[in-house]
């Protein structure tokens, strides 16, 4: 056989496991031949014998031998995952998909918007942008999670916001006697005062649960960003990685290989979306 | 190329004899035709004066299931997983198909787009199509279900095929369609003669009359005009409800269908046994049934993005009508029939057909309802 195996899986120790936040963990694999990915590509895990799951990797596309996932423990994998410990044994497949569109960026305004552990495939944007931001206008970095125990990378946000050209809010949907920030809704951060920056300029890149999506799609083009401006990271059940397994549909998109992130004007006429 | 021709006898003979491989074809069984070994003495009969078998050939081209990886978590990690004697495993024997029908070659060029085309080829479905011979024939029966005509099919292949068979009453007429074809003719020379005139022209008008049946049996069943766009305006539709009520997610029509192709991915336990080493198999999968798409999550984070049957109902449809002309650039659907001896609950996709297409002339001559 002289093709490729796109099925075919590398196994790779855990290097490091990484508590975050009380439900999720970032797992760094130092796969043995580096798995180079561009950013907002995904990979898959296999947990041996059970099976595998999607990711985007969190870390940055520029150290692919230290490629790091951050997961949120809510299903068979990413249970079993929440067990492992640096060491054990995993699989990869990949990386799939399209990747964020960077190329498309210079000269714009760069909206990135997270939801809980939304940020983490939006991390291995902003540290791609981050490793050279000549090109782009500014990045506005607005993130909210469920309460600030919740808040993924806290520790980053400082060094991100280093730079002139970087701006980030947070917000919490509840608070807690030591929070003092916003309370509220991400959505809350896309209002036009609290926007910041140049509308019609903007490329918006948000990734989040399903139903976060739908309000931020809704918020932003209430302010005037145009479907084409707005990026999704539509989350379905991507299996095969090859568009050909034909579960994660929307219309006649593939995610697994014309996405995971879409853009809305694409996507926008098909049904089921949010 | 030439065109020949082969008494019954010895036409039977060769397709026992020519192919490398085992050969399947579609056989004579009391409840129809169906795909079967022909071995050298078998007692079946090639099926080639019936209407199609109710099965289709798809098992041959994408088998049910099938491993196409293997790991372990014992040794050095990233080393190369499979030994040689697990490449060769992998290598797929020859095989020859015989009797496909013309909506068969239609599904296996589908399926060729589908698993050759694109970033990425899947080398097991490559393997087994390049070590494949096959053998279609032309329709003179048709089923009652067929309608190949109104999705832009005819009862006899142009191409697709090595040799293609038509029937005609003092035996049949054989075409060549590839080197391959023309070289199981050439080792079998003494079973065939060339073709007379007079034999080519039977075959049209045979050709033509099994046309002019299925004409007949579609009734003016006709594909609506634009059917793409007419489709995104119906796929939130109440128009599948009513159809919807009748499936019972059963997968009988994925399962049957010749170019339904989704697949799942799952792992067990490999190597007789020991410890840590796994395997990945890909098994036929349906669109259908309520766990396809459902992701991670709780209810509330809506992980099902088709929970009700309707939605399914309706993305099936629109993959084979609205969503295959996008990716593939033909119809998913070959107007075989086939889902509809399947379908338990007796779920017609002509009358689906049928009826977008008299709401849509309806609408056109009533002025435009706001559809979903």
């Amino acid at each position: 056989m002289t093709v490729a195996n796109p099925y075919a899986i590398q196994m790779a120790d855990l290097a490091e496991v990484i508590d975050e936040t009380p439900t999720i963990k970032t797992f760094v694999f130092a796969p043995a031949e580096p798995i180079a990915f561009r950013a907002g590509q995904f990979v898959q895990v296999t947990v041996p014998g059970l099976g595998e799951a999607p990711f985007t990797p969190s870390s940055s596309p520029h150290e692919p031998e230290r490629l790091a996932v951050t997961v949120l423990k809510t299903g068979l994998v990413t249970d079993r995952m929440h067990d492992c410990k640096a060491g054990d044994r995993m699989g990869l497949r990949g990386p799939f998909g399209k990747g964020y569109p960077i190329e498309k960026l210079a000269g714009k305004d760069v909206l990135v918007v997270g939801g809980g552990v939304g940020l983490a495939p939006l991390r291995a944007l902003i540290l791609a942008l981050m490793h050279d931001l000549g090109p782009i206008r500014r990045m506005s970095i607005k993130y909210g999670a469920r309460d600030p125990s919740e808040l993924l990378f806290r520790s980053e946000y400082d060094a991100w916001t280093r730079h002139d050209k970087v701006d980030m809010a947070v917000t919490v949907d509840r608070g807690d006697p030591s929070w003092t920030g916003n309370v509220g809704l991400v959505t809350t951060l896309l209002e036009q005062d609290r926007l910041g920056v140049d509308v019609a300029n903007t490329v918006a890149f948000s990734c989040g649960p399903g139903i976060m999506l739908k309000f931020v799609t809704q918020a932003l083009l209430n302010v005037g960003l145009k479907p084409e401006q707005l990026y999704l990271s539509m989350n379905r059940r991507m299996s095969c990685g090859i568009g050909k397994c034909g579960r994660c549909n929307i219309g006649p998109y593939y995610l697994c290989k014309d996405g995971p992130d879409m853009n809305y004007a694409q996507i926008m006429g098909y049904a089921n979306v949010f | 190329m030439a065109v020949y021709f082969a008494e019954e006898a010895q036409l039977h003979t060769f397709l026992r004899e020519a192919g490398p491989g085992k050969t399947y074809a579609a056989v004579r069984r009391e409840a129809g035709s169906e795909y079967a070994l022909l071995g050298p003495d078998a007692d079946d009969e090639p099926s080639l004066r019936e209407a199609r078998p109710g099965v289709s050939p798809k098992r041959f081209l994408m088998p049910p299931r099938e491993r196409v990886a293997r790991y372990s978590t014992v040794g050095e990690a990233g080393a190369e997983a499979p030994d040689e004697s697990d490449e060769k495993e992998e290598q797929p024997e020859p095989t020859t198909l015989v009797g496909l029908r013309a909506c068969d070659l239609a599904a296996a060029e589908y399926l060729d787009k589908v698993f050759l085309e694109g970033d990425f080829e899947d080398p097991f479905y490559k393997a087994r199509r390049e070590n494949q011979i096959v053998i279609s024939v032309d329709c003179t029966q048709v089923h009652e279900k067929c309608f190949c005509d109104v999705v832009g099919g005819r009862p006899f292949a142009m191409g697709g095929f090595d040799l293609n068979i038509s029937p005609i009453a003092s035996g049949y007429v054989v075409w060549v369609g590839t080197e391959r074809g023309q070289a199981l003719i050439d080792a079998h020379a003494k079973l065939f003669r060339e073709a007379t005139q007079a034999e080519i022209d039977e075959v049209k008008q045979s050709r033509e009359k099994t046309s002019e049946q299925l004409r007949e049996q579609s009734k003016g069943l006709k594909l609506t005009e634009h059917l793409q766009e007419v489709l995104s305006r119906l796929e939130e539709s109440d128009l599948w409800d009513k159809h919807a009520a009748q499936c019972v997610e059963c997968a009988a029509c994925t399962n049957i269908c010749p170019t339904c192709h989704c697949f799942y991915l799952y792992d067990r336990a490999a190597g007789e046994g020991k410890a840590g080493e796994f395997e990945r198999i890909k098994t036929w999968d349906s669109c259908l049934t309520a766990d396809y798409s459902r992701m991670a999550g709780v209810g509330g984070t809506k992980p099902n993005p088709r929970a009700t049957l309707r939605t399914r109902f309706a993305n099936r449809f629109l993959h084979k009508y609205g969503f295959s002309p996008i990716q593939y650039g033909v119809l998913g659907c070959t107007g075989c029939g086939r889902c509809m001896e399947a379908c338990f609950g007796g779920v017609d996709i002509r009358k689906v057909l049928d009826e977008i297409d008299k709401r849509e002339s309806e609408t056109a001559a009533g002025g435009r309802e706001t559809d979903a």
